[in-house]
């Protein structure tokens, strides 16, 4: 009858782990397709070292040694708050405008910040057919009216920001207020 | 060329090929040849192929001696070295096995020596061995024969370790059914 199925992988095993015989010359092909290889340079174990020293490695830390990673991190960044704005010489900071207008064919961001002047700001879509424009802006401290010029013709507000309640031209506009730091 | 004394640790003789002395290399081909043979011709199931595969993995493993990242374990990535120009080569194989198939008379010689090899019961577990894929085969020799750790073997493989398992597993099953089909003929 047929041998049990352990007994049998064992047998396989066992034939298949005696040794081979392979060319005795094998080594020597080896060292002498080596020998035709440019000659190592000098210095092949610093290049190691350094290989060793910018090796991506894995690094393991307990959910503690994570915690206070993080707590350090928060530190540095709270004693410089300076190194998270941009530009940092200016204070000033990058404010994303958006606005929703699927049938427009152009939007303009008008504002104190550029003197209402339709040209200096125009908004892109947000892709080829999206319905949202956007446009950022580097803005330092301060408080500013501004709205959303609609093909050139018709001033929207940001529906998403409070509106300014003092608008000598009788159109809608918004107020953004930038923090200083 | 020097006398290297029997027993130097794969990190002196790594540190010492990194360092300029070509020749030491010798000393690690010497030792790991007749491991890597053996794994090497089980897998491709060919003398030839096999030899081709261990020279090139030994040449390759010199060129890229400096990311052994650690010579200690410079014989399990070297073996990784040449599970990678296996499958290489397998695979050159086979392609050119599928142009034979579309020979008729190689088609008829490679169907003799078959059943020549059946027949006559010379290497029976070889032949078994050959019908695996060569996932299934290349998992079951790292595993039985060459006695690696799953974790190890998946070190050398790049496959994960439950993967595998179940590629032992199956290999073992499929292994059992070949033979028990061959000596039932």
């Amino acid at each position: 009858m047929f041998e049990p199925d352990e007994e049998l992988v064992g047998r396989v095993v066992r034939q298949l782990r005696r040794p081979v015989t392979v060319d005795a010359n094998l080594d020597a092909r080896v060292m002498e397709q080596i020998a035709r290889l440019p000659a190592r340079r000098a210095g092949g174990a610093t290049r190691a070292t350094w290989h060793w020293l910018t090796r991506p490695r894995t690094v393991r830390l307990s959910p503690l040694s994570a915690l206070a990673i993080a707590a350090v991190f928060v530190a540095v960044v709270l004693s410089r708050p300076d190194r998270l704005s941009h530009p940092a010489s200016t204070g000033a900071r990058e404010f994303s405008f958006v606005v929703v207008a699927p049938r427009a064919a152009t939007v303009s961001l008008v504002g104190d910040f550029n003197d209402w002047d339709a040209a200096r700001t125009p908004m892109q879509r947000a892709g080829k057919q999206a319905s949202v424009w956007t446009a950022v802006l580097p803005l330092t401290p301060g408080r500013y009216r501004y709205a959303f010029l609609v093909d050139g013709v018709s001033w929207l507000a940001d529906p998403a920001a409070p509106a300014a309640r003092d608008d000598e031209f009788g159109t809608p506009s918004s107020v953004v207020t930038v923090g200083g730091s | 060329m020097g006398i290297h004394s029997v027993g130097t640790s794969d990190v002196d003789v790594v540190r010492r090929v990194l360092g300029g002395d070509t020749a030491a290399y010798a000393t690690l081909v010497a030792r790991y040849r007749d491991r890597l043979a053996r794994y090497a011709v089980h897998m491709l199931g060919n003398r030839e192929d096999a030899e081709e595969a261990l020279q090139d993995a030994f040449v390759r493993a010199y060129r890229s001696l400096e990311r052994c990242d650690d010579p200690a374990r410079f014989g399990a990535w070297l073996y990784g070295i040449l599970v990678n120009r296996c499958r290489t080569t397998g695979a050159r194989a086979a392609r050119r096995g599928r142009v034979f198939v579309r020979d008729e008379a190689a088609l008829n010689g490679v169907a003799h020596a078959s059943v020549a090899e059946q027949t006559e019961g010379e290497d029976v577990v070889c032949w078994a061995l050959a019908r695996l894929t060569p996932e299934y085969r290349e998992a079951f020799l790292l595993k039985h024969v060459e006695d690696l750790e799953y974790e190890e073997m998946a070190r050398v493989t790049g496959a994960g370790v439950s993967a595998l398992k179940m590629r032992v597993k199956r290999a073992r099953e499929q292994l059992q059914m070949i033979l028990r089909e061959a000596e039932r003929v």
